[in-house]
């Protein structure tokens, strides 16, 4: 019974991982998408739209490393 | 259940259509969109007919590599001898979580790959006279793009070439057959499922440099910049399900 609850443990490390990847890279590249577009048009302003893109990418990935420990843990701490 | 020769079949052909199967759905829709893509900007350009002819097909080319992977996975998961009856339940969950992870993930890097395609067509029309430097965008975007169906390919390999034999480990007992087949499966749902979001995500920084690229071709430099960037940190989840795979893979005993 051990072994199956770690088995379940180990599956849902994959699934989280997996599963929790997708957010955070869709919404990093939609960010820098706009972020392209923001510093073609306005190029004087180009290290304000960096700064900017890349705090958002910043919150916008804590979910995926919110997963990444979450999956780390599933798979050494049970 | 007793362990035949039938079962490890069964996993092998299932890895096989599901590889192939899931890959084909964004594959097409890809593909088609560069095409429609093209053939709207003819209607608008029809003099530049030959620029946008290339852009398609080399972009067509670049978008069906995630198609090609998991095919390649399929034959080799029908053909390459991998369904020994010696694997045991450790091969069954390897063969099916290989193509389980090529066929997802493939998903996404093919869609970005398409969307980049389409919107470089898009720019060509716009902008004919910027066609080499907005072809140039999009090859760079559709293979960062495509970097992590290849993390995909990666792993399924790994699944397929790297795991044990489950009689050539002495004295297993039922639990650790049992945690070590579902560490594989595992390993096939996060990088394939991992890799979707990455590859739609650099899939449309790609589209929009290209597309701007077009409309703003005095700002090349700070475009390919931001470009660069973007992905480099939307790559990083993907990145992250990388390793999760080669944890299940290698370090569950």
């Amino acid at each position: 019974m051990d072994q199956l609850a770690r088995a379940a443990a180990l599956l849902g490390a994959g699934i989280a991982m997996g599963i929790g990847a997708l957010g955070p890279g869709i919404g990093e590249g939609f960010v820098a998408g706009k972020a392209c577009e923001g510093i073609a048009r306005a190029p004087e302003h180009a290290s304000l739209i960096t700064r900017t893109m890349l705090v958002g990418q910043a919150v916008s990935e804590s979910t995926g490393i919110y997963s990444l420990v979450i999956a780390l843990l599933l798979i050494f701490s049970t | 259940m007793i362990f035949t020769m039938e079962t490890i079949q069964i996993a092998a052909f299932l890895g096989a259509a599901l590889s192939v199967g899931i890959a084909s759905i964004t594959c097409g829709i890809g593909v088609g969109y560069i095409a429609s893509a093209a053939s709207y900007g003819i209607m608008r350009q029809p003099d530049s007919h030959d620029k946008l002819f290339r852009a398609m097909f080399i972009g067509q080319a670049v978008t069906e590599t995630g198609g090609i992977f998991s095919l390649v996975i399929a034959l080799l998961l029908m053909f390459g001898g991998f369904d020994v009856v010696e694997g045991g339940w450790f091969r069954f969950s390897a063969l099916l979580s290989a193509g389980i992870a090529v066929g997802i993930g493939s998903l996404g890097p093919v869609t970005g790959a398409g969307y980049a395609g389409g919107q470089a067509c898009h720019a060509i029309s716009r902008m004919p006279r910027q066609s080499n430097s907005i072809l140039g965008y999009m090859l760079i975007g559709q293979a960062l793009a495509q970097t992590s169906s290849i993390f995909a390919l990666l792993v399924s390999l790994l699944l397929l070439y790297s795991t044990p034999l489950q009689d050539s480990i002495p004295n297993l007992s039922a639990g650790h057959i049992l945690l070590r087949s579902v560490a594989y499966l595992g390993a096939g749902l996060a990088i394939g499922i991992g890799t979707i979001g990455p590859g739609a995500g650099i899939g449309n920084v790609a589209g929009k440099g290209c597309r701007m690229v077009g409309k703003f071709p005095g700002q090349k430099s700070h475009i390919m910049r931001t470009m660069f960037l973007g992905a480099a940190v939307s790559q990083s989840t993907a990145i992250y399900a990388l390793v999760v795979s080669f944890l299940l893979i290698f370090s569950v005993k």
